[in-house]
């Protein structure tokens, strides 16, 4: 997935990527990644929990303004079924104002 | 590929996804490809909610009168599927062998979060969402990689500058 995000980008277009092989993106070095450590098939969450794959999305997104260094990868703070996704916090706008 | 190892790959995608400790194994047992050099880099042009955004995903997903991914090659396919944003929801496949899609079968949301991207475009938090994302199949090695950085992979992103794309949200499987 990190060799397309990086041809993407070299087109002009910025991009993020979610990871869950953090190994492998240390590798490929895509332009920018949030990790989360959960299994395979998942890298939004658990079906049907909309809260969870949105806490997802708004960092990926939080990261495409936030980081300012090409390959950085950010580690994400939640535990596979053990984060109440519900106190999520999410920004009113991206990037945060 | 026989019919056997298919089953093979299959049954070892389901054990590794409900039993992440097994994944590990056979992660470092894969090396990918290791990129040198100079990591492209632009920022976005504009805040999100002026941006169009798209998605690519490595999940395996396409519409259902499309061809599947070819399983029978070992090092995988480099081919990719055009999806249609407003369609997709009702009409998918998923052809991958090598992790459990159960569960994206349940909620492709897990995979290939349209519904929450839409949900953000009418809270205002994105500008818009573009109407074709792409869609390939991730387990890509071998004499296919070069095919991959080559032609699919610069072929989607022309499209996606022809479609005026600002954002692209890239998400595995």
């Amino acid at each position: 997935m990190g060799l397309i995000q990086r041809e993407i980008e070299k087109a002009g277009i910025a991009t993020v990527g979610v990871s869950i092989v953090r190994d492998y993106s240390e590798k490929v070095r895509p332009p920018r990644t949030v990790f989360v450590r959960w299994p395979f098939g998942h890298p939004l969450g658990e079906p049907g929990n909309a809260p969870q794959q949105r806490a997802v999305i708004c960092e990926a997104f939080k990261a495409l303004y936030a980081l300012e260094e090409p390959g950085q990868i950010v580690d994400l703070p939640f535990a596979w079924r053990r984060f109440d996704y519900a106190k999520y916090q999410e920004p009113e706008s991206f990037p945060p104002t | 590929m026989t019919f056997f190892t298919r089953l093979k790959n299959q049954l070892i995608a389901r054990l590794i996804t409900r039993y992440p400790q097994l994944a590990k194994r056979f992660v470092d047992a894969y090396k990918p490809w290791e990129s040198e050099g100079e990591i492209p880099w632009v920022r976005p042009k504009a805040p999100l909610a002026q941006c169009k955004v798209a998605m690519v995903t490595t999940s395996g997903v396409h519409h259902r009168g499309q061809p599947p991914f070819d399983m029978q090659d070992s090092d995988g396919d480099p081919s990719f599927r055009e999806i249609d944003g407003e369609s997709i929801g009702g009409d998918f496949l998923i052809t991958h062998d090598y992790y459990d899609h159960a569960d994206a079968e349940k909620d492709l949301n897990i995979i290939f979060p349209l519904e929450r991207l839409r949900e953000m475009v009418g809270e205002g938090l994105i500008g818009k969402l573009a109407k074709k994302h792409y869609s390939f199949m991730g387990h890509i090695d071998g004499r296919h990689i070069p095919a991959l950085i080559t032609r699919s992979a610069p072929e989607i992103a022309r499209r996606l500058k022809a479609e005026g794309v600002d954002v692209v949200l890239l998400t595995p499987a």
